[in-house]
């Protein structure tokens, strides 16, 4: 049981080391951004540039405080993730690819087609996780129905009801 | 007093128009659903509802968003019961011995002291909403700028540094989010900052779509990522009632819930988990039915949990109105979308928009006996949605997302910004990084800021000014507190463990 562990710890604590590290550059961007702020403090003794310097000096501290720990033995108090020990990187592709085809392709498709692409995409991906078949060609078919279903109402709504713009595809507010 | 009384009845009036009702009733029943739903809560909801400012009069859309908040919490409750996930954190504890009841066959037992106790309990709460939200208030209006910023710097801290399981990585957290409440312009001086020259960036990261980030499209990922293969049993439902007995055992522990519960929400003590917690050992240890207690399952455990949940959920209007500090992430939600509005809240807020506060206070009285009727009689109608298969479900919530992110400004560069931090929820969660203080970091960050510039404009540069005046000492004095006892606490713990 021990040396499990021992043999799955390494991966584990290289991303600990590298939200760490993350966290460090963010911090010295911020720094060097902090620079170029105007010092002007009027009244007050501090200027637009005193908040920006005490959140990266405080962000570069605790960085370097989890970058200590992950380098002790990792996180302290870490409890264990939920699920899976590892992750399914096959499933996540097809999720991300639904999300990131929508913020492409929203403006041009309009929202309800973008949304249900993205509905299908996502859809295959859980199906995927789950262990479950991605699906044939009809069962795709069915999944674009369906995710219309969801999207149309709910941009009908926001553009009938609430007069919120949304992209769409016709020049209409019906898709 | 009877001020206090005339302003309520006007606020019933004016919650009582039919429009206002139906927008209470749409929150409650949003919220029952939501909250039944796993994967999704009332923040991310309210924040994806966010772009509705723009178009909805601020008084129907407050008492929309203060619906779908309790609402949540009622229908929290049903999922913990019957699946033993719970819908909310604050229903955390009531999965504890309700799905135990629930297991046993006393599920519509433990529905009923849930629904009729969040009932007492949201009720009690909103009339001590109703009698102290002007008194706080009305003392609110003497603080200066110096004690307001040692209250926001209290509220960072215990949400960020008091919860959770390390103090580092809570802290590490709200920099993040104060990090990101930076970008944009400066509220005092007009100065851009940390805009990297693009212009989206020029009125700050939208809330929308941090919350729905972090919050919507993490899950989702985290779903697809580790989730997949779990899966639960439910619970058979039965009839929702109780029997002569267990009202007996039920009404004293919704008092103390509700006892244990209000003065939580009104403090900056990060939501309901606490209060939550502290309502089962109460329980638990005045009860003459201990044998239940995990192993066939005690309705006090169920009744007193939910009763503090739902007094602390409506307590945080208290803090939140009165003062403009968010207590809870879904707070924080809502106090920006009052300024949507260009609506500061604080203690000004009973003089400025008295109308808008009591309607809402009225709208609570309201939206609880909305919420009884709808998680009593119609439970049934909720449990199905547990039915919905989850990448329907999730794949769903992404279109949600989409809506709320590109509703809010029109901006499709705005959807990969919510991948971002999509994957930034992800990695969160996954190294147990708390995600609430990003999300009050971002929103308080800006106001507090501006606060502490005020304070030291009028101290004249002195930074004296924060130790000079006694609230504001003694405030300093309790953050101090909150940041050196938890670690001590858990040493002395550990050697005590260890001795």
């Amino acid at each position: 049981m021990s040396e499990l562990s021992a043999t799955s710890a390494p991966p584990r604590s290289a991303t600990q080391i590298g939200i760490a590290l993350l966290g460090l550059a963010l911090s010295l961007l911020m720094m060097w951004g902090a620079t170029g702020i105007s010092s002007e403090a009027g009244y007050a003794g501090v200027g637009p540039n005193f908040l920006p310097w005490v959140v990266a000096v405080f962000l570069a501290a605790c960085s370097a405080w989890l970058l200590w720990e992950s380098l002790t033995g990792g996180y302290r108090n870490l409890p264990e993730a939920s699920g899976a020990e590892h992750a399914d990187w096959h499933a996540f592709a097809w999720v991300s690819a639904g999300v990131l085809a929508n913020a492409a392709l929203i403006t041009t498709a309009g929202f309800i087609l973008s949304c249900a692409l993205c509905f299908v995409l996502a859809v295959r991906g859980l199906r995927i996780s789950q262990g479950d078949a991605a699906g044939n060609l009809l069962q795709t078919l069915k999944d674009f129905v369906l995710g219309f279903l969801i999207a149309a109402p709910v941009f009908w709504l926001f553009t009938l009801f609430l007069a919120i713009n949304l992209p769409n595809l016709t020049g209409t507010p019906w898709l | 007093m009877l001020d206090t009384w005339n302003n309520l009845l006007a606020g019933f009036v004016t919650a009582g128009t039919p429009i206002n009702l139906m927008w209470a009733f749409v929150g409650c029943a949003l919220g029952t659903a939501i909250g039944v739903l796993p994967g999704i809560g009332p923040a991310v909801t309210v924040a994806m509802l966010l772009p509705i400012t723009a178009q909805v009069e601020p008084t129907a859309s407050m008492i929309f968003f203060a619906g779908i908040y309790y609402g949540a919490m009622y229908g929290g409750s049903t999922t913990s019961i019957l699946l033993n996930t719970p819908g909310e954190t604050g229903t955390m504890v009531t999965a504890l011995e309700g799905f135990k009841m629930a297991k046993n066959g006393r599920a519509g037992s433990a529905l009923a002291t849930a629904a009729i106790g969040s009932f007492v309990a949201g009720t009690l709460a909103t009339i001590l909403v109703t009698l102290f939200a002007p008194m706080v208030a009305e003392f609110a209006v003497k603080l200066g700028p110096p004690e307001y910023f040692c209250m926001m710097l209290l509220a960072f801290i215990t949400v960020s540094a008091v919860l959770g399981q390390s103090t580092v990585r809570g802290l590490t957290a709200l920099f993040i989010g104060l990090a990101l409440g930076l970008i944009g312009m400066d509220q005092i001086s007009g100065q851009v900052r940390y805009t990297a020259g693009i212009p989206e960036f020029m009125d700050g990261i939208e809330t929308v779509l941090i919350a729905v980030g972090l919050f919507a499209v993490s899950e989702v990922m985290y779903n697809a990522l580790y989730e997949g293969k779990g899966s639960a049993d439910m619970n058979r439902l039965t009839r929702v009632q109780m029997t002569p007995s267990e009202w007996r055992r039920s009404w004293p522990a919704w008092l103390r819930g509700t006892a244990i519960g209000f003065p939580f929400g009104t403090i900056p003590a990060g939501g309901s988990e606490i209060p939550t917690f502290l309502s089962y050992a109460t329980e638990k240890k005045l009860s003459k039915h201990q044998e239940e207690f995990g192993t066939t399952g005690a309705i006090e455990g169920v009744a007193g949990p939910e009763a503090a949940n739902n007094a602390a959920v409506t307590a945080t209007l208290v803090p939140l109105l009165t003062l403009g500090i968010p207590t809870s992430v879904t707070a924080a939600i809502l106090l920006s979308a009052l300024q949507n509005y260009g609506i500061q809240a604080g203690p000004q807020l009973f003089q400025t928009s008295s109308g808008l506060v009591w309607a809402l206070i009225a709208s609570l009285y309201i939206g609880n006996v909305m919420l009884l009727v709808l998680n009593l009689p119609l439970v049934g109608l909720w449990v199905k949605l547990l039915k919905i298969p989850k990448p329907q479900l999730y794949a769903g919530i992404l279109i949600f997302a989409t809506v709320g992110v590109y509703g809010m400004r029109q901006s499709s560069f705005d959807l990969f910004i919510m991948y971002g931090f999509g994957l930034l929820g992800t990695l969160m969660r996954r190294y147990d990084f708390p995600v609430a203080p990003v999300i009050v970091g971002m929103i308080l960050g800006p106001l507090a800021e501006a606060q502490m510039r005020n304070a030291l404009s009028i101290g004249e540069g002195h930074w004296s000014v924060f130790w000079d005046r006694p609230m504001s000492f003694t405030l300093l004095a309790v953050v101090l507190i909150c940041l050196v006892l938890p670690p001590v606490w858990s040493a002395v713990q550990k050697k005590r463990a260890s001795n």
